[in-house]
């Protein structure tokens, strides 16, 4: 009976197949190489992300309400014309309470005409009615357990090395699922990329050594900015803690943010 | 004795089992992102892609280099904690090239910080403009020397 198959020429595929796979490998790290030199020009070079920690506190108590943060984020990352803000400030308007009526307070009233970007009109409600007012910068809580990553079917949110809650616009897909999952309602879906967008903090200017936009323009410091890893005693960052007694957003989700706020009243979410 | 034979069913299992995983993993080392893994479930590339961004906002230590004299004064006076760009506005292109300027304050600016509202905290200097003078701030307010008159 004739075999099929010669022991020379199985041997020669066989050889061939294993010189294939050497081949492949080789293509792919020469690949891997390729796309990060391609990737890495422009950024900055010496930046190890394992090394830092972000964190953002905010001083509600500092906040005036100018929008310079809400506009300045806007020019910085080209966020879309529209109802698309990273970082927005909200009015909060507490009434006083019905003469009578056995409640602590009055009504709550919320508002955040354009995220705040152009400032605010003159409030409707008469000043004697008023009870308390004041305005919350808001933006990305950088949550340490971020409901939004957990989401992500495809590995395109992230939580980075240094605190950042990033996503990767060339992964994402744009299902929109992290949008439902953020209980603070920071992310949306770009109607220009049709993908997933959020604060970054920033991430080109960090990793320069520069502030994010927001707290390089913020007049009165409600906003302050430092690294955990590499903050001396002196540093904004421990004075803040220092003289603060400091609050997280929703802290019965247990999503650990790390977005500390001074000054809260309960009614902000 | 009979000699052992693999049964041909098994056989067939066999080879289905290992083409099946062997197509799967050529279909991953092509597809799979190079750096996905590197750092957690992600590209870690992105992380470059993200910081080679080119800044919009050039920071107060920029225009210190070129505008140091109008610092050293701004730093005297209530608007010292203030970045430059807070009023001037993204000026790492002018500093890139000096020929191209800053936006063009108008002389009423001022009031998007110094109008009086009740939200404002009590502590920030406010103003009912409507009341307090009917002509620009520049006129009486000297913006980097706010408690001076021109």
């Amino acid at each position: 009976m004739k075999t099929r198959f010669s022991r020379r020429s199985v041997l020669t595929k066989l050889g061939g197949a294993i010189a294939g796979l050497f081949t492949l490998s080789a293509a792919r790290a020469a690949k891997a190489a390729v796309q990060k030199v391609l990737a890495s020009s422009g950024a900055p070079k010496d930046y190890d992300a394992t090394k830092h920690k972000w964190l953002m506190c905010i001083d509600v108590n500092r906040c005036i309400g100018c929008g310079l943060c809400a506009e300045a984020c806007k020019k910085e990352n080209g966020v879309p014309e529209g109802p698309y803000f990273r970082t927005w400030i909200e009015r909060y308007v507490i009434l006083k309470p019905e003469p009578g009526s056995g409640q602590t307070r009055g009504e709550t009233l919320v508002d955040s005409p354009d995220g705040g970007m152009h400032g605010f009109p003159a409030l409707t409600v008469p000043t004697d009615k008023i009870e308390h007012s004041f305005f919350v910068p808001k933006l990305c809580n950088l949550c340490k357990y971020s409901p939004c990553v957990q989401v992500c079917p495809v590995g395109a949110s992230f939580d980075a090395p240094d605190g950042a809650v990033l996503v990767d616009p060339k992964y994402c897909i744009g299902c929109g699922f992290c949008i439902q999952a953020c209980p603070y309602g920071c992310r949306f879906l770009s109607p220009v990329t049709h993908t997933a967008e959020k604060c970054t903090l920033c991430y080109h200017r960090i990793t320069r050594g520069l502030k994010p936009a927001c707290v390089e323009v913020c007049p009165g410091q409600a906003r302050i900015f430092g690294d955990l890893m590499t903050a001396g005693p002196d540093d904004p960052i421990r004075k803040f803690y220092e003289n603060n007694r400091v609050q997280v957003l929703k802290p019965h989700l247990g999503t650990e943010p790390r977005v500390l706020y001074a000054g809260l009243d309960k009614e902000v979410r | 004795m009979p000699r052992f034979k693999l049964p041909p069913q098994i056989l067939c299992l066999v080879l289905l089992t290992l083409a099946i995983v062997g197509s799967y993993l050529t279909a991953r080392a092509f597809l799979k992102p190079t750096s996905f893994g590197e750092l957690g479930w992600y590209r870690a590339n992105a992380l470059v892609e993200l910081r080679s961004r080119t800044p919009v906002y050039a920071g107060k230590q920029a225009c210190d280099e070129c505008h140091s004299d109008v610092l050293q004064k701004l730093g005297k006076f209530e608007h010292k904690n203030l970045s430059c760009e807070a009023c001037h506005g993204p000026c790492r292109e002018h500093g890139d090239n000096p020929e191209v300027l800053p936006v063009k304050l108008t002389g009423n600016f001022c009031l998007r910080c110094h109008e009086a509202n009740p939200s404002r905290p009590a502590w920030f200097k406010q103003i009912v403009s409507k009341e307090h003078y009917s002509g620009q701030c520049v006129e009486c307010h000297l913006p980097h020397q706010p408690s001076q008159t021109p």
